[in-house]
């Protein structure tokens, strides 16, 4: 494998389309301009435009090679500048394979390589080669064994659990995807609305009040309910067939309906295990297991922890660690709470906000009042539940943390990955003996990740600092 | 961590957290003359120069009498063979342990005022976190750095 080799012709279309996605202001741009006096302009200078980036996707994709040379995978691109990436071997910390739709109907797939170096790329990425190549480098790359081919084999029985269809719909119905639907639609509409004309509003108005408030009503429950169903295709297509194995040293997911992605997480660089509910899934006796991983790319906006199991029930959770991941089970049921003086801080905090919700629109719109009183009756609730969740448990090198700000999170944390320990106090909090902590281990992108649980009691924060200190004596 | 750490930082940190806090304090007062300078001049509203001279008297006694004071005596640190252990804030007590074999890397740092006072800071990165204890005399802080450095081993596990 020495000699340079291109990536697949299909490249440049890859590269065209993200060219274009990155651009598209500037159209937008040129025709809102020039549509009115020069528009033969506007499509001159949208074709000329296009020709350029054309020319750029063939150039990058033709200055792009790869070899493999002894240890290293060697890169060497760049249109105007050019460049020299070696990255060694045994530095490479995963080789994930992932396939959108276009790599699909060519039978591509497109590489993404990464070291334990930090940034927001990949430390290099073949945005398409043929799936065999893909394939072929990893095996290269990693001189790891394919899953499949271990598959085959007898001997070893490599641990791997897939979601049920049935799951998956649940997962997708009790997302919470909603929220962020109407926020991304609230986004797009403020966009829009420059576009809007202004007497559309009079118009949709009269004709609102025209069809009754009934037929109002259904029509909103109509929009939630599309967004709901947006919402469970969402998730379906994100987490479909989702499957996570273990291969020896590496965590291995693959999932995907459309973009079909294949990830591979060495369990060294796994800093901390967890499981969240939100309030959706709490009742119904659900949880999300989640992993945070030191390094790594943020790759498409995922800037949250990593899913290790989309959907699984609670009582689950033991047998799923005991599989994959037995150094973080732990005895969750032993919880130890917060003492009862610290609830009043919990309200205090969650009430403040709302009152001070309540008292602007009580002085500015009043006849909406009963919106702010919905919301702290909420609050109130929501710092019970808080107060109640969190606290903490020791056991031998690990610590499991649980706490709540909307979603119920437990974090397992073994004490080599914890960077350091932190004890926070107000005068209040010193004088009723109680205490803040806060645990960081590395994150994603090699931030700091840092957990809070607040008021604790003093002791038991002083427990969790002689269990973490490491002096003798 | 019942005990808070037995080191005191430089007592000139007082004298440069002054200076540094006039400095700042400098451009309040600046937009507090030119207000009032525009209230004869313009007509400038009155209460806003009130408010602006009332925010200046305050935050400059606050950030030039009195914080500097305390917060150097809340300031303390302690290094021992296995771990660092600080301790700082004002209304807010915070104690950090940082585990030796997690220190990544440890640097001192002055600034011009600093300089001034023959005080540089430390400072002590892990690989999620960075720590500082400012102030510490140029000798005090460069034996830390060294002692730091020395005891600091990654563990061959860590990332």
């Amino acid at each position: 494998m020495s000699e340079p080799k291109r990536l697949h012709p299909a490249t440049m279309i890859f590269n065209l389309v993200m060219a274009l996605r990155s651009t598209i202001f500037i159209f937008v741009l040129i025709f809102v301009t020039l549509y009115d006096t020069h528009l033969f302009y506007a499509i001159l200078a949208a074709v000329l435009l296009v020709g350029f980036l054309f020319l750029g996707s063939f150039l990058s994709w033709s200055r792009f090679t790869y070899r493999i040379e002894g240890e290293e995978l060697r890169l060497e691109y760049g249109i105007l500048v050019r460049k020299k990436r070696y990255i060694s071997k045994n530095r490479i910390q995963s080789i994930d394979l992932t396939q959108n739709v276009l790599h699909r109907i060519f039978k591509l797939a497109k590489v993404e390589i990464e070291t334990a170096g930090t940034g927001a790329e990949a430390e290099a990425s073949l945005i398409a080669v043929t799936l065999e190549e893909g394939e072929a480098l990893r095996a290269e790359l990693k001189s790891i064994v394919k899953v499949e081919e271990l598959a085959d084999d007898t001997e070893t029985i490599i641990p791997s659990q897939s979601i049920s269809k049935k799951r998956l719909l649940v997962a997708g119905a009790t997302s919470g995807r909603i929220g962020v639907l109407l926020a991304l639609g609230g986004a797009a509409f403020s966009e829009l609305e420059r576009f809007i004309p202004a007497n559309f509003y009079d118009q949709a108005y009269n004709w609102a009040i025209g069809l009754g408030l009934i037929i109002l009503a259904l029509m909103v429950v109509g929009i939630i309910l599309f967004l709901w169903l947006v919402g469970i295709a969402g998730t379906i297509i994100k987490y479909w067939n989702f499957t996570i194995s273990k291969v020896e040293e590496d965590i291995v997911i693959t999932c995907g309906l459309l973009e079909k992605k294949h990830i591979t997480i060495p369990l060294k660089r796994i800093q901390a295990i967890g499981h969240v509910e939100n309030l959706i899934r709490q009742p119904l006796g659900f949880t999300t297991v989640i992993a945070e991983i030191a390094g790594g790319s943020n790759d498409k906006g995922e800037q949250f922890s990593t899913v290790l199991f989309p959907m699984i029930k609670i009582e689950e959770v033991d047998a799923f660690l005991e599989e994959f991941l037995p150094e973080y089970l732990t005895n969750r049921q032993e919880i130890k709470p917060l003492p009862k003086r610290s609830l009043k801080y919990y309200l205090f905090r969650m009430i403040v906000p709302a009152l001070v919700l309540l008292a602007a629109v009580f002085f500015i719109l009043p006849q909406f009042v009963w919106i702010p009183i919905v919301i702290l009756a909420a609050s109130v609730v929501l710092g019970i539940l808080q107060y109640k969740d969190s606290g903490y448990v020791i056991e031998g090198n690990r610590i499991t943390l649980r706490y709540r700000v909307f979603s119920k999170v437990t974090m397992i944390m073994n004490h080599k990955r914890i960077q350091a320990f932190n004890k926070k106090q107000h005068i209040l909090h010193r004088k009723e003996r109680l205490a803040t902590t806060q645990l960081s281990i590395v994150g994603k992108m090699g931030m700091g990740k840092h957990y809070h649980v607040k008021e604790l009691d003093e002791k038991a924060v002083d427990e969790m600092s002689d269990w973490y200190s490491c002096r003798e004596g | 961590m019942r005990k808070p750490p037995i080191h005191t930082i430089s007592h000139d940190a007082i004298k440069a957290w002054r200076i540094t806090a006039i400095l700042y304090e400098a451009i309040a007062w600046v937009i507090t003359i030119i207000g009032i300078v525009l209230h004869f001049v313009v007509d400038f509203p009155l209460w806003i120069v009130l408010i602006l001279i009332a925010v200046s008297v305050v935050s400059t006694y606050f950030t030039v009498f009195l914080l500097p004071k305390l917060r150097w005596k809340r300031w303390r640190y302690e290094v021992f063979e296995q771990e660092i252990y600080i301790q700082h804030g004002i209304l807010v007590v915070s104690r950090t342990l940082i585990p030796m074999i997690r220190v990544q890397h440890v640097e001192t740092e002055q600034g011009p005022i600093l300089k001034k006072f023959d005080l540089a800071s430390v400072s002590i990165s892990t690989a999620a976190t960075t720590h500082q204890i400012p102030a510490l005399s140029n000798e005090v802080a460069s034996d830390l750095r060294d002692k730091i450095s020395a005891l600091a081993r990654v563990d061959e596990d860590d990332v």
